[in-house]
C-alpha cells in the first residue's frame, strides 16, 4: 500500500499546477484572513477561520484546494495516465485508497500551513489593529474540536470535487460543479423557497451546502445537517468508487 | 515468464471486438502481435493488463497479475506515446513510475541515457516529438527490468536508426530470457525483430505459431532451382508426384518444397545444380492474405 502512497504523493507535487495552486490558496487565505482580521478588531481564532470556508464570497479559498482535488483523477483521465497507473496498481481499491489518504493529507497540510498564514498576517499587523494571542497554530478560545471540522469539511469539499471528477472524467467540472453548487444554485433554490411559502422548505433543508455550512457554524436548529452533509459527500464518492471500478480505464 | 491469454472477450456496445481470444507469449522469444486496423490488438493489450472489463484472464507463469508483487518487475508495459503529463519533466515522470518496485534515482538516470534522453531530462515532455514519446514510454517500461515487456506499436514515430537501435535491444531483452509482446504495422520491421508471432483480425485469432512457420503459408512459398538439365529434375519430381514448373530457361520452381528435400532429389540423380533457393514470401504478403477478409476498415470500398 505504500508504494502505491508514495506514488501518488510523487504524481501530486511532480507537477507546477500543486505548486501553483497551493500557492494561490495561500495568498487567498492571507488575504480574506487578514482582512477581516485587520477590520474587525478581532482575535484571530477559529471562527474567522470557519469564516473563510462557509462564506459565499470567500470559498475561493475551497476552489484553489478543489482544483488540486480535481486533478487527483483529472490529469489521469485526461493525459492516458490512468493506464500507466493502473498497469502499476491494476488492483484498483489501492490507487483509489492511496489517492483519498494523499488527498486527505494534501488537505491537512495547507490547513495547517493555511493556518499559519493567517498567524502571520495576525503577527504583521500593526500592534493594537488586532490581538495576536491567536496567531499561528494556536487555537484561540479552547475549541481545538472546531480546527477539526474545518479540516473535515476542507476534505470533504475536495472529495466532492474528486468524486465529479471521477463520474464525469472532466476535471473542470470536478472544479466548477460544487463551487456553483455552494454560490449559485443552492441560492437560487433558497431565493425560489422563500418566494413558494415554504412548499420548497424540504428541499433547501437537504441541501449540501446549507448543510454543510449549518453544521460549520454549529446552528441549533439544524442538529441533523453534519448527517446530511455526510450524506451527499459519501453518496458521491460511492457513486464515483463504483464507476472508477466498472469502467474501462 | 510465460503469458497464458485465455478466452479474452470483449464488447463494445454493438462491436464483438475481441472474441473468445486465445495465445501463449514464450519465455526467450520476441512474439510479434499483428493485425489490421481496429482489429483488437490494443483492447486485447489492455484485457491482458487488466485496464478494461471483459471476459477471460490472462495469467503470467500461471498466476493473474494482480497476485505478482511487484507488479512493474513483472510486467513493463508501453500503450502510447502520448501517456504522460506534459508539464512533468521525463525524469520525474520515471521517477513516479518507479515507485512501485523502489527504483533508485541512479536507475533512473540509467534508463535515460539508455534511451538517448538524458540530455532532456529536465525538460516538459509536452514539446516532445512522437519518436521522443515513444522513448520516454519504453523508458517507463524498462525501469524495472521486467519479466515480461509489452509494447503497443512501439516503433512509430521512430527514426530508421531509433528503429534499429528497438530492435537490437528487444532481441537482447528476449535473450536474457525474458517475454517480449509488440504489435507494430511495421511488417518488415516486425519480420526481422519477431520470432513468434499471434495474428488476429476482427478480434479473432488467425494464427498463432513460429515466424518461419506462419511465411511457411503462404501460397507463394517456392524453391527456385536452375540446372543445365531442368526438363529431366522436372520429370523426375513429376514421378515423385512433385509439381513443378519451369520458369525461364533451365529454371525450375517448385511450390510447397523444401531446398533440402529438392536437394536430395537432384544429388542422387546425379543433377549438377547452378543454383537451389528458396523464395519465401513476405511476411507481408501472408500477412495481406490471411487478413484480407477481416479488415474492418477498407480503403477505397465500403467496410466488409
Amino acid at each position: 500500500m505504500m508504494t502505491a502512497v508514495v506514488y501518488e504523493w510523487r504524481r501530486l507535487w511532480s507537477v507546477r499546477a500543486t505548486w501553483v495552486m497551493s500557492v494561490v490558496y495561500l495568498g487567498v487565505t492571507a488575504l480574506l484572513g487578514g482582512g477581516p482580521l485587520y477590520l474587525g478588531d478581532t482575535r484571530m481564532g477559529v471562527q474567522t477561520w470557519k469564516g473563510l470556508y462557509s462564506t459565499n464570497g470567500n470559498v475561493l479559498c475551497l476552489v484553489m484546494l478543489s482544483v488540486v482535488a480535481s486533478q487527483f483523477f483529472g490529469h489521469e483521465y485526461r493525459y492516458g495516465l490512468i493506464r500507466l497507473t493502473l498497469s502499476e496498481f491494476p488492483a484498483r481499491e489501492r490507487v483509489l485508497v492511496a489517492k483519498t489518504s494523499v488527498l486527505a493529507a494534501y488537505v491537512a497540510l495547507m490547513t495547517f500551513v493555511g493556518w499559519s498564514v493567517l498567524g502571520m498576517v495576525g503577527a504583521l499587523a500593526p500592534k493594537g489593529s488586532i490581538s495576536t494571542s491567536g496567531v499561528g497554530l494556536n487555537i484561540s478560545g479552547g475549541q481545538p474540536s472546531d480546527m477539526w471540522q474545518v479540516l473535515v469539511f476542507g476534505f470533504a469539499y475536495c472529495v466532492l470535487a474528486m468524486s465529479i471528477t471521477m463520474i464525469t472524467r472532466n476535471l473542470a467540472m470536478g472544479v466548477v460543479l460544487p463551487l456553483l453548487t455552494a454560490t449559485l444554485i443552492e441560492g437560487l433554490i433558497q431565493g425560489f423557497s422563500s418566494l413558494s411559502n415554504g412548499k420548497l422548505d424540504w428541499l433547501v433543508n437537504a441541501l449540501p451546502f446549507v448543510n454543510g455550512n449549518a453544521w460549520l457554524g454549529k446552528a441549533p436548529d439544524s442538529p441533523n445537517a453534519g448527517l446530511i452533509f455526510a450524506a451527499w459527500i459519501v453518496g458521491a464518492y460511492l457513486i464515483a468508487t463504483l464507476s472508477f471500478f466498472k469502467r474501462d480505464a | 515468464m510465460r503469458i497464458e491469454v485465455l478466452g479474452l472477450d470483449k464488447h463494445f456496445k454493438n462491436v464483438h471486438a475481441v472474441q473468445d481470444l486465445s495465445f501463449t507469449v514464450e519465455p526467450g522469444r520476441v512474439t510479434g502481435f499483428l493485425g489490421p486496423n481496429g482489429s483488437g490488438k490494443s483492447t486485447t493489450m489492455r484485457l491482458m493488463l487488466g485496464l478494461d472489463n471483459g471476459s477471460g484472464q490472462t495469467l503470467f507463469d500461471g498466476k493473474k497479475l494482480t497476485a505478482h508483487s511487484p507488479v512493474t518487475r513483472t510486467v513493463g508495459a508501453h500503450l502510447d506515446a502520448k501517456f504522460f503529463h506534459p508539464k512533468r519533466t521525463a525524469y520525474s515522470h520515471l521517477r513516479m513510475l518507479g515507485a512501485e518496485a523502489g527504483i533508485s534515482k541512479a536507475r533512473v538516470n540509467e534508463v535515460l541515457q539508455l534511451v538517448g534522453l538524458e540530455s532532456v531530462a529536465k525538460k516538459r515532455p509536452g514539446g516532445f516529438s512522437l519518436g521522443m514519446g515513444q522513448r520516454l514510454g519504453l523508458a517507463g517500461a524498462i525501469l524495472a527490468e521486467p519479466q515480461v515487456l509489452m509494447l503497443d506499436e512501439p516503433a512509430n514515430g521512430l527514426d530508421p536508426q531509433s528503429i534499429q537501435w528497438l530492435r537490437d535491444f528487444l532481441k537482447f531483452y528476449a535473450s536474457t530470457g525474458k517475454s517480449v509482446l509488440v504489435s507494430s504495422h511495421l511488417l518488415s520491421e516486425m519480420q526481422l525483430l519477431a520470432d513468434d508471432v499471434v495474428v488476429i483480425a476482427r478480434g479473432k485469432l488467425i494464427a498463432a505459431e513460429s515466424m518461419s512457420k506462419f511465411l511457411a503459408r503462404a501460397s507463394g512459398s517456392a524453391v527456385v532451382v536452375r540446372a543445365a538439365e531442368a526438363t529431366r529434375l522436372g520429370e523426375l519430381l513429376h514421378n515423385m508426384g512433385i509439381e513443378s514448373s519451369a520458369n525461364g530457361l533451365n529454371t525450375l520452381t517448385i511450390p510447397n518444397q523444401t531446398t533440402d528435400r529438392i536437394g536430395e532429389v537432384a544429388y542422387a540423380n546425379g543433377i549438377k545444380l547452378s543454383e537451389l533457393s528458396s523464395q519465401t514470401a513476405s511476411l507481408e504478403t501472408v500477412f495481406l492474405e490471411l487478413t484480407d477478409s477481416g479488415q474492418e476498415y477498407r480503403l477505397g470500398g465500403e467496410a466488409k
